[in-house]
């Protein structure tokens, strides 16, 4: 469970607004933190294994958490039950899973899914926002968990170099090298990244939705994934190319594809021009 | 003696006879000029093959002058910021020089890659033309030989080409032709060993591949296709049957100046071509890809398009390996058999195909005329499944991004592949048969009929009956004249095709007016045919 | 046919005297023709001198041999004046390839239906009947042919004195391996030097040194690096450890969910696996290198923990250690076992127990 931990510890480490460094002030407080997340994971697991347990009994919600809750019994209940401990069958339980992966979800319109089917589906968002804040502040209480840091743009001043480096080697073999995104076994796929934003890739590598593996703080530190953010939005989300149009950047498919119905069609009418009778 | 004073008008002539002096070439050059040229859009297609090697041949000497062919590494620090301070080969790093740091390096790069995909298309498309209308047949099988061994020739000077750039994805070809070496039965570690100078990758392949690439294959390539040409001009083009044209005869244009200019015509399209294609689309963006690191790799990792075939019949492929329980045991993969044992057999299969109809129809005569595809329903219908069979090995090569974009099931993809292989095949070989008997019906019911004029006349009894033009002259009996004889060309089938070999109506994409006067001038005069000759027929029968 | 045709020749007028100054120039090339036995049956020029026609077409060929020239300084000014160094994101450099192919192709597409447009429209039509003369020679001209062969081979008279011919056979053979002497000599390289075939970059694990798992930067790592849920990209903590020298090594290590753990290692305790131990906690290591055709095979699905490997998509079950579920691989990924050293920090057992990647004859 140290991983658990060290996360934990970063992730409160940012929320009393401290820098993400390590620093000698965030070991000293070690101790407490590990009980307080020692106490949030205990408070977790009485959740999930105490469902009668009544939202009375958890601690109050803040005023945006409270919004929060009241979409969430709106749109979520459904499939991820009351008090976002899941339904067998229909929805996983949201302890824990922490604000990040809410963001993701419902900013990229994924939640609240359309239908049952092997993988949810990027669609407009239902939620501004104001509200996907909400909601994700209210599962963050409920469980805590990841969250993304403040801000729209997280990839100032961060190294596109580097960042193209990890892409490589954690993102391509699913998302590809042009971003476009790529197929997974069985109907599964990794989705293109040109119509993510800098949050919905941060929460992405942090929560790991859907098949996605997670990507915690450990791994690709913070400026890490701000590098890998900048390489996907300075150089693979531009439609336009050194080398003219870029045919979906899907490599060798699309060019055989293009030397037939463009150079052969091309060359053929051609031909029929030049040996023609008129 | 009087001086005489310089003429620059009698320069030519007295250059001529200076020439012809040392040379003896007026004859020949009288021969070469005077000699004549079937014409037909589809003689045209292996033109392009031929063109598209020339600028292959001018876009690749400029790259050699860039290009670095090196595995050492190298630190980058050229003009392509999200790369800068990677280390990588000095292959990969001179690769994007040229694309990045060599004005105008990277038009070249791309007219080079679009060439060659041009180069292998044209190749296929030539062939198919060549197989379809039975022009491999006697006296012409060296020539095919000759021409299937360009496409295993360009298949491979393709290959080492995409793998010297040195980045993610020629990286991840290599791999995969490693490990195909590699399950070749007793040798394949040998061999794999000795190509990459020890276990791979090696520091060594790049240059071995740049002086196959640059040298010895495009050597070898300029060798087959002098010859290639060398026997079309000696042995005579083929020529389409029609009127006047006999097996023993060729019926055209002399090659000067006409022919000759349609030629250099073209050949600057092609080019043109490549250069708009070179520069409009994007090809291979290597900077994408990254220096080649054996850990990395990239969805909808696939060859160019003609090595595509293999990579599908490699994902169909179910995971059959063969043990033998010999001593410690040894193993034949399931990648052996689709990546040396199938392209072996093609290999073979394509050499030996006009030796193998040739036998099978009993067949020693020499064919100059060609064959219309529905004539031959066998061969058409055979063509037609070797198609069907590359097609669905083709796109099973594409098949994740297929299931990617169509949002089909990547594993439903495989199976569709695996299951069409064998149903397409004898599926495209009846359809074809079926439609080439049909054709053929067609044809013979228009020469015993006429040509449908779509004009419904009412008989005195009541019934309907459209009326048909024959193209006989009627014996005033029943209105069917004399049946005429299939002879191997297209029959008319419309009314405004009677009379005419092409449309009535003039013009490739809209009609264009025939000029009214009478074209006659007296540096021209109209030519007829000596009266000796017998006046033009329909031809021989192809036969 | 063909004598046929000689015979037509032969009825045929006389050669004409081409120094006969009342010839017309045409005359003069039919005549050529003629005596290549070419026959121009149909010569019709296709337009006036000096019609509207002819005007029109010379108009429409000059105006695209212009264009070329037009095309051709723009691409000029284009090469040399348009700013054409990579920036990132949009601008003007993404239009200099583009622009230059424009160019270039107008350029040439312009002298190329330029050329075509005036043989096309320009030069008279005609028709042309030549005769091959493709028939075998004549069965006179086989025989001298052969017999002057047959001749000379008698001559050399290999028959009459058999030993040449041996001793030629014999002297020649070790020739031709002279040739390939160096060449198969030069290349070979013996695949089984070191037992690099079977070892990697941990096999210093087997003889007790300490081979930490490292990343790509060359940082070690402890268990709390990997979430659960999460892999990563590791290599043998040696010399050149990370880069091709090895590319053999890459290994992906998982750290699983408690419950896939339980069932991966009661796959790993089965006997016909053998790998019991191989895990360390929840995490497992498996070889990067697919068993099929070498490439990455890294495509790690976390909620269903299959493996997919892009180029030609084998599917792994990582909880079943590592079993090809579907494609062409035959053969299991091979395991890593992995430990965690007195520093906290993951090392190998010891190396693979298996060779990795693609397989090849004498595996087993």
């Amino acid at each position: 469970m140290t991983s658990d931990n060290d996360r934990r510890r970063g992730l409160l480490a940012r929320l009393r607004g401290r820098p993400v460094a390590r620093s000698r002030g965030r070991r000293r407080l070690g101790a407490a933190v590990r009980l307080a997340a020692a106490l949030m994971l205990a408070g977790g697991a009485y959740t999930v294994f105490a469902p009668g347990v009544q939202a009375q009994d958890n601690p109050p919600l803040t005023a945006a958490a409270n919004e929060g809750k009241a979409l969430f019994d709106v749109s979520c209940v459904t499939c991820h039950g009351r008090n976002a401990q899941g339904v067998e069958g229909r929805g996983p339980s949201l302890i824990g899973v922490g604000s990040a992966s809410v963001e993701f979800q419902v900013s990229s319109g994924r939640m609240p899914m359309a239908r049952q089917e092997a993988q949810a589906l990027r669609k407009p968002p239902q939620f501004t926002d104001e509200q996907v804040r909400q909601l994700g502040q209210y599962i963050q209480e409920l469980g805590g968990g990841p969250q993304v840091p403040q801000g729209n743009n997280l990839h100032e001043n961060a190294d596109m170099a580097a960042g193209g480096e990890l892409f490589r080697i954690n993102c391509s073999q699913c998302h590809a090298f042009g971003g476009g995104g790529g197929a997974l076994s069985s109907g599964k796929y990794a989705p293109s990244l040109r119509p993510a934003s800098d949050r919905q890739i941060y929460a992405a590598m942090l929560s790991g939705p859907q098949n996605m593996p997670v990507f915690g703080d450990n791994q690709i530190t913070p400026e890490q994934k701000a590098d890998i953010i900048a390489y996907i939005q300075e150089t693979l989300k531009h439609n336009q190319d050194q080398g003219g149009f870029n045919l979906g950047r899907y490599g060798p498919s699309t060019e055989g594809l293009a030397i037939f119905l463009v150079g052969i069609v091309a060359l053929v009418f051609a031909s029929l021009w030049i040996a023609g009778k008129s | 003696m009087k001086r005489r004073k310089f003429d620059p008008a009698a320069l030519p002539a007295k250059t001529a006879g200076a020439v012809d002096d040392r040379f003896q070439v007026a004859t020949p050059l009288r021969k070469l000029l005077n000699k004549v040229f079937p014409d037909h859009w589809s003689f045209l297609l292996g033109e392009i093959a031929l063109f598209s090697f020339v600028v292959l041949l001018l876009t690749g000497v400029f790259l050699t002058f860039f290009y670095e062919p090196a595995m050492t590494e190298v630190v980058y620090d050229g003009s392509y910021a999200p790369l800068r301070g990677t280390p990588m080969s000095a292959a990969y790093a001179s690769s994007l020089d040229l694309s990045f740091d060599v004005r105008g390096g990277l038009i070249m790069r791309q007219m080079h890659h679009w060439a060659a995909l041009l180069f292998m298309a044209a190749i296929v498309v030539h062939m198919l033309r060549v197989f379809f209308t039975g022009a491999f047949r006697k006296p012409r099988e060296t020539n095919w030989i000759i021409g299937s061994l360009l496409f295993w020739v360009g298949f491979l000077a393709g290959f080492t080409g995409y793998s010297l750039p040195d980045d993610g994805l020629s990286g991840t070809g290599l791999r995969i032709a490693s490990a195909i070496m590699l399950s070749i039965p007793v040798i394949g570690s040998w061999v794999t060993s000795s190509v990459f100078g020890g276990e791979f990758p090696g520091t060594i392949i790049i240059s071995r591949f740049f002086i196959a690439h640059v040298l010895l294959i495009p050597g070898l390539l300029v060798a087959l296709i002098s010859v290639h040409l060398g026997l079309v001009f000696k042995q005579k083009h083929t020529q389409w049957p029609g009127p006047g044209r006999t097996n023993e005869n060729v019926v055209g244009e002399r090659m000067f100046p006409r022919y000759a200019l349609k030629q250099g015509g073209f050949f600057m399209v092609v080019f043109g071509v490549i250069a708009l294609m070179g520069g409009l689309f994007q090809i291979n963006p290597i900077w994408y890809f990254g220096p080649y690191e054996a850990w990395v790799v990239s969805a909808a990792s696939q060859p160019d398009w003609y090595v595509m075939f293999l990579d599908g019949s490699t994902r169909l492929m179910p995971a059959w390996a063969i043990s033998i329980p010999i001593g410690e045991g040894y193993v034949i993969p399931p990648l052996f058999w689709p990546t040396v044992v199938l392209p072996g057999i093609l290999v073979m299969i394509s050499l030996f195909y006009p030796f193998l109809e040739a036998r099978h129809l009993k067949d020693r005569k020499h064919h100059n005329l060609l064959q219309r595809p529905r004539d031959t329903p066998a061969r058409t219908a055979a063509g037609a499944m070797a198609v069907g069979f590359f097609l669905v090995l083709t796109l099973s090569g594409a098949n994740d991004v297929i299931a990617d974009k169509f949002h089909i099931s990547l594993n439903a993809m495989t199976w569709a592949g695996r299951i069409g292989l064998l149903v397409v095949p004898p599926l495209a070989y009846y359809l074809t048969y079926r439609l080439c008997l049909g054709l053929q019906q067609h044809d013979r019911e228009v020469l015993a009929h006429g040509v449908e004029t779509g004009i419904i006349k009412r008989l005195p009894d009541g019934r309907f009956m459209e009326v048909h033009q024959p193209l006989t002259p009627t014996d005033g009996h029943d209105g069917h004249g004399p049946a005429l004889d299939y002879v191997g060309w297209v029959v008319p089938k419309k009314m405004n095709r009677l009379g005419a070999l092409g449309p009535a109506i003039r013009g490739f994409f809209y009609p264009i007016e025939k000029p009214a006067e009478a074209p006659v001038s007296p540096g021209h005069p109209p030519v007829e045919a000596r009266p000796e000759r017998e006046e033009i027929g329909s031809g021989e029968s192809r036969r | 046919m063909s004598t046929h045709t000689e015979h037509q020749a032969q009825r045929g007028p006389e050669p004409l005297d081409v120094n006969d100054p009342r010839l017309s120039r045409f005359e003069i090339v039919e005549e050529g023709a003629r005596r290549d036995d070419i026959e121009i049956v149909h010569y019709e020029p296709q337009v006036v001198p000096g019609s509207k026609a002819e005007r029109r077409v010379t108009r429409t060929v000059a105006a695209m041999f212009l264009l070329t020239g037009l095309a051709a300084t723009a691409f000029l000014i284009i090469y040399i004046w348009w700013p054409w160094k990579w920036e990132a994101g949009r601008g003007g450099d993404k239009y200099y390839t583009p622009l230059l192919g424009v160019t270039l192709g107008i350029a040439l597409l312009g002298i190329g239906f330029g050329i075509l447009t005036w043989g096309k429209k320009l030069l008279p039509k005609e028709v042309s009947i030549q005769d091959r003369h493709d028939q075998p020679g004549s069965p006179e001209d086989r025989k001298i042919t052969g017999e002057t062969m047959l001749y000379m081979a008698d001559e050399l008279g290999v028959k009459r004195r058999p030993l040449l011919g041996v001793s030629l056979l014999a002297g020649l053979l070790p020739v031709g391996a002279v040739v390939a002497a160096p060449l198969v000599g030069g290349l070979i390289s013996n695949p089984h030097k070191n037992r690099q075939m079977f070892t990697t970059g941990f096999a210093g694990a087997s003889r007790g040194e300490r081979i930490r798992l490292i990343r790509e930067d060359g940082r070690p790592i402890r268990p709390s690096d990997v979430s659960v849920g999460g892999q990563i990209t590791v290599f043998p903590g040696i010399e050149g450890g990370v880069s091709n020298k090895h590319a053999d090594s890459p290994t992906l290590l998982i750290h699983l969910r408690e419950d896939d753990a339980q069932k991966s290692r009661e796959a790993n305790a089965r006997p016909e696996i053998g790998h019991a131990g191989y895990m360390w906690g929840n995490y497992v290591a498996f070889s990067k290198i697919c068993t099929h055709a070498g490439c990455p095979a890294s495509l790690y699905e976390q909620q269903t923990n299959r493996l997919l490997c892009p180029c030609h998509q084998s599917q792994f079950l990582i909880t079943d250690n590592a079993t090809p579920i579907f494609g062409p691989a035959n053969r299991r990924l091979p395991q890593l076992p992995i430990e965690v050293d007195e520093e906290g920090f993951f090392v190998a057992k010891s190396d693979y127990t298996e060779a990795i990647g693609p397989d090849f004859w004498e595996r087993p």
